[in-house]
C-alpha cells in the first residue's frame, strides 16, 4: 500500500541553519501518525512545508500520488490536505458557527456569489452548527471567536480543519496551552476522528501521543531518527537518549 | 438591539433631511446648499467604494483618487471631443449622453483598477499602501502631461451629460440624480457585503492566512473587490465632472486619495453608511472652516490626528454604539 | 556624449538625495513598523530652515546646520507627541495620522513663509564648475552633494554593519519582538534611529535648497518618489534603499533628459515633447511596476 503522504529528502535552510535535514516520512492512509521531537527539532517548519506556507530548498512531497512540492496552500486544500495551527488562527469577529460556515463556503467553491445573504444561508449554517456541536461547543456556538476561552478556541481551530473535509489533516499541537481536563477531552475528540481522516499529529503531550498514534516518527535536528509503532519507539535506545530520556 | 434602533432612526432622519434639502435651501435663501449636498452625495459614492476595500476587505488602498479621476476625465474628454467634433485617438467620437458616457466612465475606471490591482495585490501591508499611492501618482502625471486636455489647468466643458427628461442646467434635478445613485450604490454594496463574497472579504481582513489555509485563493477575491471599488469611484468621478463641468489632475492628486480615506475612517470603516457621514462631515467642515481663514488646513490636520489617536469607530460608531 | 555623462552625474546626484531620504524612512519602518508620511515634511522643514538662516546670516554652512537642527528638533517633537502612540496601531491609522501632520506642516510653512518660493544660494566656495571628466564641466555644488551622499552611505554602512548599535538595528529590522524580548531598550533605539532619519531628511532638504525652489509642498512629491525607491529596493533594507535610490535617480533623470528627443525620431516634434514629458514623469512608476512583477518584495528585502 503506497503512502497517502510521501516525503523524500526534504531540505530547508535558513541562512546557515538547516531546519529540515533530508527528512523522509510516510503517512499511510487511515492512520494517525504522530510526529514528535524535542523543541527546535523542526516540527513546525516541516508542517509549514507540508502545508505549503514554506517552500523547501530540496526534496519532494507527494500527496495521493500527486507532486505537491511547489503547490500553494489553497490548492493543497483543494486536493484534500488541510492543517490546524499551533497558535490559534481564527476569524475573531465571527461567531464559532460563522467560522465553520466560512470553511464550508470555501469548500463549496462559492465565494463569488454577490447577492444572497450568507448569514441566512441554511445550506451552510446547518452543517456548520452540527460540526460545532460535535466539538462540544453547541452552547457557545453564537459567541464571537475572540470571546471564547482558550480551550474552546483550540476546539474551534480543530473544527475548522475538519470542516474542510480533508483526507489528510496536519494537526500542529492541538493541545497547546490546554490544561489536563481539556487535554483529555481533546484526546477523545481526536480518537473519534480516527476513522474519518488520515492524521499527521504534531504533539508534545506524550500521554496523548501514545494513546492515539498508530505509528510515530521522531524528529531530531530536522531529520527522522526513528519511525515505527509506539512500542518500537518507546524501546528505541536512540530515541530514549535523544528525546524520551530527558522527558518523564 | 438598542444600537440598531438608534441607527435606524438616525438613518431615517438623515435620509429625510437629504430628501428635502433643496426645499430647505430655497427656504433659507441659500441655493449653495444644493451644490454642497450634491458634493456630499458624490463623495459619498467614492467613500463607500473605498470602504469596501479599507473597511471590509482590509486593503488599505491609498490610490483611490486615480479611479475617481479616470471616471471624471472619461466624461471630460468625451465632452471635449463632442464639442470639437473630432475623434478621441482618432477612433472614438465624442459623446454627451449620460447613458453612454457614465457607464463608459465606470468601465474605464474598472479596467484601470483591474490592471493596478493585479500588480499591487501581489504585495501586502505597507508595500501595498505605497504602491497604490505610487500608481495613482503615475496617473496624475499622465493627465498633467496631456496638454490637449488642459494639462495642469484642467478641462472645462459647457454642458452636463444629457439625461432623459432632465434639464442639464437644473441643479436640483441633478442633485436628486446623484442622491438616487448614492442610495442605489449604498444598497448594492450592502447586499454585496452580506453575500458570500462579502463574507470572504471579511474573512480575509480578519485573518488572510487562515482563509488560505481553508482553501480560498485570496488573490482573485481581493482583485474582484479592488476592481469593483475602482468602478464605483469611476462613477463618482463622472458625477463630479458633471457637477463642476470641469475636470483637472487635482482629481487624481494623492491628497484626494487621502481625503477619501479620511471620509471612510472618520465616518466609520466597514459600516458603509459611515463613509456617507464622513463625506458629509468633511464637506461641511471644509466649507465652514474656509469661511474663517484661508489657512483652515492648519486646523484640519490636528483634528484628523486627534480623531485617529483618540477615537475607535468613527462617527457612525458613536451613533450606533458599536458594530 | 558629454550630455549623457552630465545627465548620468545628475542622476547620481538625485539618487544620492533620494538615498538620504529613503534610508531614514526604511529604517524606521523596518524597526518599528511605522510608516511615516511626515518624513517629507522634515525634508521641507530642513530646506526652509536652511534657506531662511542662510538668508539671515549669509553663511551656507550655518544654514545647513540650522536645517539639520530644525528637522531633528521637529522630528523629535512629533515622535514624542504623536508617533510613539502610533507604533502599535495598524498601518492605516499611521498613514492617516501622519497625513494629518503633512496638512498641518504644509499650512504652517505657508503661514510662516508665504506661498512664494524661498531662494537659497549656492555658496561661493562651492560654486562654479569643474572638469572631473575631461571635456565635461560639471557644477561643483552637485559634485559636493554626491560626495556628501557617498560619505553618508559609507557612514551608515559602517554604523549598521560594524557597530553594536548597528547590529541591534539590523536585528530589530528582521525581528522586532525578539530584540525587545532580549531586553534591549527598544524605545531608545527607536528614538535614536528616528532622530538620525529626521536629520538625514533635513540634510537632504537643506542641500537641495539651492538647486530647486524651496516651497510649500516640496516634501510631498519627493515623499512619493522615496516610496517608489523603498518599494523597489525592499523595505527595511539599507542596501535596498541605496540600490533603489540610484536606480530611480538614474531612470528619472535620463528619461526626462532623453525621452522627448528619442521620440522625435518616430513622431512629430510637438507630440514628441508632450508624450515624452508625460512618459518621462511616469518612467519610475513603470520601473516600479516591472520590478514588482518580477520581485514583489523588492530587490534586496531585509527579511530575505
Amino acid at each position: 500500500m503506497s503512502a497517502l503522504l510521501e516525503v523524500r529528502g526534504l531540505i530547508k535552510r535558513f541562512g546557515g541553519l538547516i531546519a529540515t535535514n533530508n527528512l523522509d516520512l510516510d503517512v499511510l492512509e487511515g492512520e494517525l501518525h504522530a510526529l514528535i521531537g524535542p523543541n527546535g527539532a523542526g516540527k513546525t517548519t516541516a508542517i509549514a512545508q507540508l502545508a505549503g506556507e514554506l517552500m523547501p530548498d530540496g526534496g519532494r512531497i507527494r500527496f495521493g500520488g500527486v507532486d505537491i512540492t511547489g503547490m500553494a496552500t489553497a490548492a493543497r486544500v483543494g486536493l484534500g490536505l488541510a492543517r490546524s495551527f499551533q497558535i490559534t488562527q481564527l476569524l475573531p469577529e465571527f461567531t464559532a458557527v460563522e467560522n465553520v460556515a466560512v470553511v464550508l463556503q470555501v469548500r463549496a467553491g462559492h465565494s463569488f456569489r454577490f447577492w444572497r445573504k450568507a448569514r441566512e444561508d441554511a445550506r451552510l449554517n446547518e452543517p456548520a452548527r452540527a460540526i460545532v456541536g460535535r466539538m462540544g461547543l453547541a452552547a457557545r456556538a453564537d459567541i464571537p471567536a475572540r470571546d471564547l476561552a482558550h480551550g474552546e478556541q483550540r476546539q474551534l481551530e480543530l473544527a475548522m480543519a475538519i470542516a474542510t473535509g480533508a483526507r489528510l489533516l496536519l494537526l500542529d499541537e492541538p493541545m497547546a496551552g490546554l490544561g489536563a481536563t481539556e487535554s483529555r477531552a481533546m484526546t477523545e475528540l481526536l480518537a473519534g476522528l480516527k476513522g474519518e481522516a488520515t492524521i499527521l499529529l504534531v504533539e508534545h503531550d506524550m500521554d496523548a501521543v501514545f494513546a492515539l498514534a498508530d505509528r510515530i516518527t521522531v524528529l531530531v535536528h530536522g531529520s527522522a531518527i526513528a519511525s515505527g509503532v509506539p512500542e518500537e519507539i518507546r524501546n528505541d535506545p536512540a530515541v530514549r537518549t535523544a528525546y524520551l530520556g530527558e522527558d518523564a | 438591539m438598542a444600537d440598531t434602533v438608534r441607527r435606524r432612526i438616525a438613518l431615517g432622519v438623515i435620509l429625510a433631511l437629504l430628501a428635502v434639502l433643496p426645499a430647505i435651501a430655497t427656504a433659507l435663501g441659500k441655493p449653495d446648499l444644493v451644490t454642497l449636498g450634491t458634493q456630499v452625495a458624490i463623495y459619498a459614492i467614492a467613500a463607500i467604494s473605498l470602504d469596501l476595500l479599507i473597511g471590509v476587505a482590509g486593503l488599505s488602498s491609498f490610490g483611490h483618487a486615480a479611479f475617481f479621476g479616470l471616471g471624471g476625465y472619461t466624461v471630460g474628454i468625451l465632452a471635449f471631443h463632442a464639442a470639437e467634433g473630432d475623434l478621441f485617438l482618432g477612433l472614438i467620437p465624442g459623446v454627451t449622453e449620460a447613458a453612454i458616457v457614465w457607464p463608459a466612465a465606470v468601465g474605464v475606471a474598472g479596467v484601470a483598477a483591474l490592471a493596478i490591482g493585479a500588480l499591487s495585490l501581489r504585495t501586502t501591508g505597507v508595500s501595498f499602501i505605497m504602491i497604490t499611492l505610487a500608481f495613482a501618482e503615475m496617473f496624475f502625471f499622465l493627465f498633467v502631461s496631456l496638454k490637449t486636455y488642459g494639462g495642469d489647468d484642467g478641462l472645462g466643458f459647457r454642458r452636463r451629460s444629457a439625461l432623459p427628461f432632465i434639464n442639464p442646467r437644473d441643479d436640483v434635478a441633478f442633485y436628486y440624480v446623484c442622491l438616487a445613485l448614492m442610495a442605489g450604490f449604498l444598497l448594492l454594496c450592502g447586499r454585496i457585503v452580506q453575500s458570500r463574497f462579502g463574507r470572504a472579504l471579511h474573512g480575509i481582513r480578519q485573518n488572510e492566512r487562515r482563509m488560505a489555509a481553508i482553501g480560498l485563493a485570496t488573490y482573485p477575491v481581493k482583485l474582484a473587490a479592488f476592481t469593483l471599488a475602482g468602478a464605483g469611484a469611476g462613477l463618482a468621478g463622472a458625477l463630479h465632472a458633471n457637477l463642476l463641468r470641469f475636470v483637472s489632475p487635482d482629481m487624481l492628486h494623492w491628497t484626494m486619495s487621502g481625503d477619501f480615506m479620511i471620509m471612510v475612517v472618520l465616518g466609520g470603516a466597514g459600516t458603509l453608511f459611515g463613509p456617507v457621514l464622513g463625506a458629509a462631515a468633511m464637506v461641511c467642515l471644509q466649507s465652514w472652516l474656509a469661511q474663517w481663514t484661508e489657512h483652515w488646513m492648519i486646523v484640519m490636520g490636528p483634528i484628523l490626528v486627534a480623531v485617529i489617536l483618540f477615537t475607535r469607530r468613527g462617527l457612525w460608531g458613536l451613533i450606533g454604539g458599536g458594530r | 556624449m558629454t550630455l549623457l555623462l552630465e545627465q548620468a552625474l545628475n542622476g547620481l546626484q538625485l539618487g544620492v538625495m533620494l538615498f538620504l531620504l529613503a534610508a531614514g524612512l526604511t529604517l524606521v519602518f523596518g524597526i518599528m513598523g511605522l510608516i511615516n508620511l511626515a518624513h517629507g515634511s522634515l525634508y521641507m522643514i530642513g530646506a526652509f530652515a536652511a534657506a531662511w538662516v542662510q538668508g539671515r546670516t549669509g553663511s551656507y554652512v550655518v544654514g545647513i546646520v540650522a536645517g539639520l537642527a530644525a528637522a531633528g528638533a521637529v522630528g523629535a517633537a512629533i515622535e514624542v507627541t504623536v508617533l510613539k502612540r502610533l507604533y502599535d496601531r495598524d498601518h492605516m491609522d499611521q498613514v492617516l495620522a501622519t497625513f494629518g501632520m503633512i496638512l498641518f506642516f504644509n499650512e504652517a510653512m505657508a503661514m510662516l513663509f508665504g506661498r512664494q518660493p524661498l531662494m537659497a544660494a549656492v555658496p561661493p566656495f562651492l560654486s562654479g564648475a569643474v572638469e572631473i571628466i575631461p571635456g565635461v564641466p560639471y557644477p561643483v555644488y552637485r559634485l559636493a552633494i554626491i560626495v556628501v551622499g557617498i560619505l553618508v552611505a559609507g557612514g551608515l554602512y559602517f554604523l549598521i554593519g560594524h557597530t553594536r548599535a548597528g547590529m541591534l538595528v539590523r536585528a530589530g529590522a528582521t525581528n522586532r519582538t525578539m530584540v525587545r524580548a532580549l531586553g534591549v531598550n527598544i524605545r531608545l533605539l527607536t528614538s535614536a534611529v528616528f532622530a538620525l532619519g529626521a536629520m538625514l531628511a533635513g540634510l537632504a532638504g537643506a542641500m537641495t535648497g539651492p538647486l530647486l525652489s524651496v516651497q510649500v509642498g516640496m516634501g510631498d512629491r519627493i515623499l512619493i518618489t522615496t516610496f517608489v525607491v523603498i518599494v523597489i529596493g525592499g523595505i527595511g533594507s539599507i542596501r535596498g534603499a541605496l540600490a533603489g535610490a540610484l536606480l530611480v535617480g538614474m531612470v528619472d533623470t535620463l528619461a526626462r533628459a532623453f525621452l522627448p528627443g528619442l521620440l522625435k525620431a518616430v513622431m512629430a516634434a510637438s507630440n514628441a515633447d508632450a508624450v515624452g514629458a508625460g512618459l518621462a514623469s511616469m518612467a519610475i512608476f513603470i520601473l516600479m511596476a516591472v520590478v514588482l512583477l518580477v520581485r514583489p518584495r523588492g530587490l534586496f528585502p531585509a527579511h530575505g
